[in-house]
């Protein structure tokens, strides 16, 4: 990012951009944006901010809308990237946000694994515990999980409760109502518990977070694994990996019946309603999201680009060559609930999935309290 | 020339030589400037702001719902839960931190001939911040590397997973609380002892009494207003239990009190509106204990 920043202030003299660093996880960066737009602060002109907050951010005028600044060019600039990352990006028509680098939750998978029980990649749920299963009846190591995914009151949990939902149709907002749908949900809640009691993920699942997972697949416990992007490269090069070249990357599965759908993420650029140069910094961000930046991205800190005519690119194949593989995942990219109560609902539904994981509390007093939960931050 | 009189006298004159009625009005007008400030501002604001529909993250402005928040808030499963869970802070470390606190003030109390270091002993938890409190008790409950189970497994007990169950959650965050709290009581009992004349003692122990009756009959009736004062301090602040628990967390929010129910409300959801209506339910939660005692007190007295 600074190398790219360096490179912009010697195309434009005069431009003077400086780089502040927010917190370590989305919430924290959130916290502190949220501190400083609420005060209607000018001293940050832009800001990057998760995928799942542009909606947030617009409804509470913390964001200048950036149709204005592109003038003729705005249907251009937007169709640049892809359909879900638009989306996300765009509320009420406006577009408030644009994709800085994209991310999503894929299957990563022991080929060798696979190859030796002659087993093909699943594509449903039920079929990846029949596989998993039949691996672990095989191999008979106490210490070999058959999948982990994230159980844990994170964020990835939110993402790990909706993949069976959204596979099903399911939604939990559409044009701003709740739309619960509660069977779907409770199959999702079902499909993973019994996952656990099946003996397929680990007893304290419910402990496991995103990095967990990347660890315990890294150290060859794992043999279907959740998670997102950044994992690929310490699975291949990472410090004391056992699995370089055993591993597979594949779209996650679906519900039987049920379409194939992926955890959208990344992160997107947005311009301060308070800033005191709103021109120039529309500019910027107009840069930073071009498909040159994108393609330093993906080479220099292997970053998914948002944008597909990047992943044909020479020299993105060249360095990270999986990326060809990433784009029909990222196509599936489903974006969570795009409302500007995303916290309240983020809350309900990781702790209660939390609470259904760790055995604490059943599906349907698990439902009840999402529903009560997510009606009351839309009322 | 000057004529005597209040109406004729100039402002000048009226400032440099106020009356008696009008000196006091400006001597206290500073201190009501900062209570309307400090105290009438913010909680008329606050019961402003529980009778609307206030939402910094949508751009609507406020708008009048009556009680609409506080039906919200009695429907609420998780504002019981974090009722209960106050309470059992409340009834657990109140009395835990009293007896405590008690023990530590008569140890103090003894004819040591070098008390000053007890005495800073005593002190220290209470000089500590709280959230700091809640760090270091939170390593101690670790499941892999807590001293806890580290005690509990060299005895041959089994360790436990204490923040992975709500039960022993609350049990580690009473137990933090007790061991914070327990020096403001013995602070406040300790000034208690020491107006209790020694004289008393002395007649006891000429007519024969044992210390045990001595404790019983002299020192806890004669404690009873320093007690009441303590309780009534202690009461109030573990019902606005948040430090502690917070920094020990358990399983999801099964372990949330009501004050880390109104945080969550009003810093991350920005729900001004519905986290005022809380904060007025804690209010009056606060009222009526303090009512309680006061009522006990002046009982007490006739």
């Amino acid at each position: 990012m600074r190398v790219i920043l360096k490179d912009y202030m010697a195309a434009n003299p005069g431009v003077k951009v400086s780089l502040e660093v927010g917190g370590a996880t989305s919430e924290l960066t959130q916290r502190y944006l949220s501190t400083v737009l609420t005060a209607r602060d000018a001293s940050l002109d832009a800001f990057l901010i998760d995928i799942v907050r542009p909606a947030q951010f617009a409804a509470a005028g913390w964001t200048e809308p950036l149709d204005k600044y592109f003038g003729a060019d705005r249907e251009a600039v937007r169709a640049q990237y892809l359909d879900g990352y638009r989306t996300a990006n765009t509320v009420d028509g406006r577009t408030i946000a644009l994709p800085g680098f994209a991310d999503a939750m894929f299957l990563y998978y022991r080929k060798d694994l696979l190859e030796k029980y002659n087993e093909a990649v699943p594509t449903t749920w039920p079929e990846l515990a029949r596989v998993a299963r039949k691996i672990l009846d095989g191999e008979r190591d106490p210490n070999l999980q058959g999948l982990s995914f994230q159980g844990k009151a994170v964020e990835g949990a939110v993402c790990t409760f909706l993949l069976p939902y959204w596979s099903l149709g399911g939604e939990i907002v559409r044009d701003g109502k709740m739309s619960f749908d509660r069977a779907k949900a409770e199959a999702s809640l079902k499909m993973w518990r019994q996952m656990v009691t099946d003996g397929i993920a680990k007893r304290n699942v419910s402990e496991v977070a995103t990095d967990d997972t990347r660890k315990e697949f890294q150290a060859g416990r794992v043999v279907f694994g959740i998670n997102w992007g950044y994992a690929w490269n310490h699975f291949q090069s990472g410090t004391g990996t056992t699995v370089a070249g055993k591993v597979g990357v594949t779209t996650l599965p679906a519900m039987p019946g049920g379409k194939t759908v992926t955890c959208g993420g990344g992160w997107s650029w947005a311009v301060s309603a308070f800033s005191r140069n709103k021109v120039e910094t529309a500019k910027l961000v107009r840069h930073l999201t071009s498909p040159a930046v994108a393609q330093q991205l993906a080479v220099r800190a292997s970053l998914h680009p948002a944008i597909a005519s990047v992943y044909r690119d020479a020299e993105v194949l060249r360095t990270v060559p999986w990326f060809a593989d990433a784009l029909p995942i990222i196509e599936t990219a489903h974006a969570r609930p795009v409302t500007a109560m995303y916290r309240p609902i983020s809350d309900a539904l990781r702790i209660n999935f939390n609470t259904v994981m760790a055995g604490v509390r059943t599906p349907d007093e698990a439902l009840n309290e999402i529903e009560h939960r997510i009606k009351r931050a839309l009322r | 020339m000057r004529h005597p009189g209040p109406r004729s006298r100039s402002w000048f004159d009226r400032i440099a030589d106020p009356s008696e009625k009008a000196l006091a009005w400006l001597l206290l007008t500073p201190a009501i400037v900062f209570i309307l400030a400090i105290v009438a501002y913010p909680v008329s604001t606050l019961l402003w702001n529980s009778l609307h529909d206030v939402r910094l993250l949508t751009a609507q402005g406020a708008r009048f719902v009556g009680t609409e928040n506080f039906a919200l808030v009695m429907s609420d499963g998780q504002f019981w839960r974090a009722v209960r869970n106050t309470m059992i802070i409340v009834v657990v470390t109140v009395p835990g931190a009293l007896v405590m606190g008690l023990a530590l003030a008569m140890l103090a109390n003894m004819p040591f001939k070098s008390r000053g270091p007890i005495r800073l002993a005593l002190l220290l938890p209470w000089a500590m911040p709280l959230a700091f409190v809640g760090l270091i008790f939170a390593w101690f409950f670790h499941s892999e590397y807590g001293i806890v189970n580290d005690v509990i497994q060299r005895f041959g007990g089994e360790p436990r997973i204490w923040f992975n169950s709500p039960s022993l959650t609350m049990m580690a965050i009473c137990i933090a609380t007790i061991w914070k709290t327990s020096s403001f009581m013995a602070l406040i009992l300790l000034a208690g002892l020491q107006t209790i004349p020694s004289s008393l003692y002395e007649a006891a122990e000429v007519d024969g009494a044992s210390k045990w009756t001595q404790f019983t009959q002299i020192t806890l009736p004669l404690l009873v207003p320093s007690m009441l004062v303590a309780l009534i301090f202690r009461t109030l602040t573990a019902i606005q239990s948040f430090d502690i628990p917070y920094s020990m967390p358990g399983p999801g929010e099964e372990t949330q009190t009501l004050a880390m129910y109104i945080h969550m409300n009003a810093v991350d959801y920005l729900d001004v509106g519905y986290s005022s209506a809380l904060a007025v339910c804690m209010f009056i939660l606060s009222m009526a204990t303090t009512w309680i005692y006061l009522r006990y007190v002046r009982s007490d007295s006739k």
